[in-house]
């Protein structure tokens, strides 16, 4: 068991032709992910990187019986592909495109509605279960298995955790990254409830991020789970001006709580352990 | 980013919404003969152009400007010439701009418009709900910190309509708006308003758009005192007027030369330079160096860079920088390949010198490429093993270098 994705996940690649996509899902089919064709409007080529290649996702899906796809196309064009991913019913979509404009995500996301397909991302690193597979970018020499699940909205702190964690003998059961953007597909508390019914998984570091209310959602849906496994919430503090992008009305839309001070607080009133460094989390998670 | 009411206000009239009439001056002479043009009687409003809210409430570094902040009622002509000429090169501090504050290059000379009631009114979005929601507050005229204290204790004074992704809102939604307002509006008129609001915050890929104050004459015409719009910056591509607003003297040269390589740069006081390829990776960095007494000059990410050049010039701004004594490069290499930062560094140190200490911390994607080509160089460098001990590394070094 693991969370999105193992070794039997049938990935496609939308954008596989592109020099990024090219490097990492090389990378990704030595790890071991199953990737079965790419997608290529007015392709050149019959094949590529060893996988047959399609015009459509449609065509990809029934060809193949792919269930996943991960989305490398640039900004401009990622929407549509998206929309198409969802459209032929892909179960997952990882979409690693940054620099989607907010308008396009909105439009997705209500696409999304009763839809059958999990959006996550964009501008994520994407999800890794190590040892089998994954569906991104990860620097792919760090992540060891274990019964940590991670799931978190900031990439590199992603990436020092799970070097923190290895220095003490503890691996990871899948990770997640949510993706960095102002509007994203996939919020903290669906994967949460995921890793609460994953048997592999103990125990939940949820990593925040920058800005905006996912993290108070998250805590207030935390709260209304009953039995749930122990949440670990990373918020490191903001001494930086960097989250004031916003005017008054995104922060009364937030519940007025925007620093890093208030959301400890209602993050700790949910249930979930707070601690502000990684000192803090591997101590905790060694108690 | 953002940009000036007055140019917001402009972007405001295109879309027929009632702006009071107002002109730009950079003199004071400019100014009184702005407000001579726009009405033949005062009084006038004088408000400072500097991106960053909280006007009104913030006050001037030259005393001359007396106590007075960045918006000033002018009854005559010459109290207009002697605001104007209080505020013009003058640097206006809020609760927004830092203890540095933001030079007034130009001033906005406005017609005053007589009004029965204030509302605040912005039009912003949910994240997690990705819906866009309208809201009315009753409480204007207030700073982000002390308007959000306001609110956490009356509830009351805040409306918010959430309305999804629909591009208007509906009579009875309006109604209800006016209904919360309590005052001589009808709700048609209301509907027309936000619905302008609405067509604005779509047509230029808004994130949020707000009015602090809309006024409300005594025969229920509603007008925007104020107006502020954020835009967003991946869809900025689509706008070449408003991406044109953005040159301007106020944004720091070294911000705007990272921003154009798309690059985020921050400066913060001085000590070490940070290069890092994520938000939460700097945060981490910057708050790991001062728990160790070490302060942070300025720190740039690299996310997302794929071009050697771009990387070199962005590592360029950090290494000219003469607030920075040493600096700490911090790489979580996944979709950033570290082997493109090597070259960097390389191409920066060649072409400038180094001389002042430098650690590098690789990890993740081609690090051992990356490690075996900064040695190959010959500069002279340190490799640290984690954030902590590269920290630990640079100020021993920083230390001993003075």
């Amino acid at each position: 068991m693991s969370v999105l994705i193992d070794k039997k996940t049938k990935v496609l690649v939308q954008g596989i032709t592109g020099t990024q996509a090219s490097f990492h899902i090389q990378r990704a089919m030595k790890y071991g992910t199953k990737v079965v064709g790419g997608v290529v409007p007015n392709k050149t080529d019959d094949t590529y990187l060893g996988v047959p290649l399609f015009e459509t996702v449609k065509e990809a899906k029934e060809k193949t019986k792919a269930n996943a796809s991960i989305v490398f196309v640039p900004s401009r064009s990622a929407k549509n592909a998206i929309i198409e991913a969802i459209e032929a019913e892909i179960e997952l979509v990882v979409v690693i495109t940054s620099g989607i404009p907010v308008a396009d995500m909105m439009e997705i996301r209500n696409r999304l509605i009763g839809s059958k397909t999990t959006v996550v991302g964009p501008n994520t690193p994407g999800i890794i279960t190590p040892d089998e597979a994954y569906m991104g970018i990860f620097p792919d020499n760090i992540h060891k298995r274990g019964k940590i699940g991670i799931v978190s909205r900031s990439s590199t702190l992603t990436y020092e955790v799970v070097l923190e964690l290895n220095k003490i003998g503890l691996g990871q059961s899948s990770i997640i990254g949510l993706g960095d953007d102002f509007i994203i597909g996939t919020n903290f508390i669906d994967i949460i409830k995921k890793f609460n019914k994953d048997k592999e998984t103990d125990c939940i570091i949820l990593i925040a991020g920058i800005g905006g209310n996912y993290e108070i959602e998250a805590a207030r849906e935390y709260a209304k789970i009953k039995h749930g496994k122990p949440v670990i919430a990373l918020m490191i503090n903001d001494p930086t001006p960097l989250s004031r992008f916003d005017g008054i009305a995104s922060e009364i839309i937030c519940d007025c709580i925007t620093d890093t001070e208030e959301k400890r607080d209602i993050l700790t009133a949910s249930g979930m352990i707070v601690v502000d460094s990684i000192e803090a989390l591997k101590e905790e998670l060694l108690k | 980013m953002n940009i000036h009411e007055y140019q917001a206000k402009r972007i405001f009239k295109k879309f027929g919404v009632n702006i009071p009439a107002g002109l730009i001056a950079y003199t004071p002479t400019e100014a009184k003969n702005a407000a001579n043009s726009i009405a033949s009687e005062g009084p006038w409003v004088v408000k400072a152009q500097i991106r960053a809210g909280s006007r009104d409430m913030g006050k001037f570094l030259d005393k001359r400007a007396g106590k007075r902040g960045g918006i000033r009622l002018s009854k005559t002509l010459d109290e207009v010439f002697s605001n104007a000429d209080d505020m013009l090169e003058n640097m206006l501090i809020t609760n927004q701009t830092g203890a540095k504050g933001r030079l007034v290059s130009r001033v906005y000379v406005e017609e005053y418009i007589k009004t029965v009631a204030k509302f605040y009114v912005g039009i912003a979005i949910d994240r997690v709900k990705a819906s866009v929601v309208v809201v009315i507050s009753k409480i204007v005229d207030k700073g982000c910190e002390e308007f959000v204290e306001f609110i956490s204790n009356d509830k009351d004074s805040v409306f918010m309509l959430d309305i999804g992704i629909e591009k208007e809102i509906k009579i009875a939604q309006a109604q209800k708006i006016a209904d919360f307002m309590q005052v001589k509006t009808t709700g048609k008129q209301v509907k027309d308003f936000i619905n302008k609001l609405l067509k604005i915050f779509y047509a230029v890929d808004a994130t949020e758009i707000e009015i602090n104050p809309i006024g409300l004459t005594k025969n229920g015409e509603i007008w925007a005192l104020d107006a502020d719009i954020y835009f967003d910056k991946n869809a900025l591509y689509k706008h070449s007027e408003i991406r044109a607003l953005t040159t301007d003297e106020e944004i720091e040269e070294r911000e705007l030369i990272a921003s154009k390589f798309g690059f985020q740069y921050k400066e913060l006081n001085s000590g070490v330079g940070i290069i890092v390829n994520g938000d939460g990776l700097a945060l981490n960095t910057i708050n790991e160096a001062q728990n160790i007494g070490m302060d942070t000059a300025c720190f740039l990410n690299l996310k997302g860079g794929v071009d050697r050049d771009k990387i070199a010039a962005g590592i360029k701004l950090i290494m000219t920088n003469p607030k920075v004594d040493g600096i700490f490069i911090n790489i979580l290499g996944g979709f950033l390949r570290c082997n493109l930062i090597a070259d960097g560094i390389i191409t920066v140190a060649n072409d400038l010198g180094l001389n002042i200490p430098l650690i590098i911390r690789f990890e993740g994607t081609n690090k051992d490429e990356a490690t075996e080509i900064l040695e190959k160089s010959g500069l002279s460098f340190l490799i640290a093993e984690d954030t902590k001990s590269g920290l630990y590394l640079l100020k021993k070094a920083i230390e001993e270098d003075f």
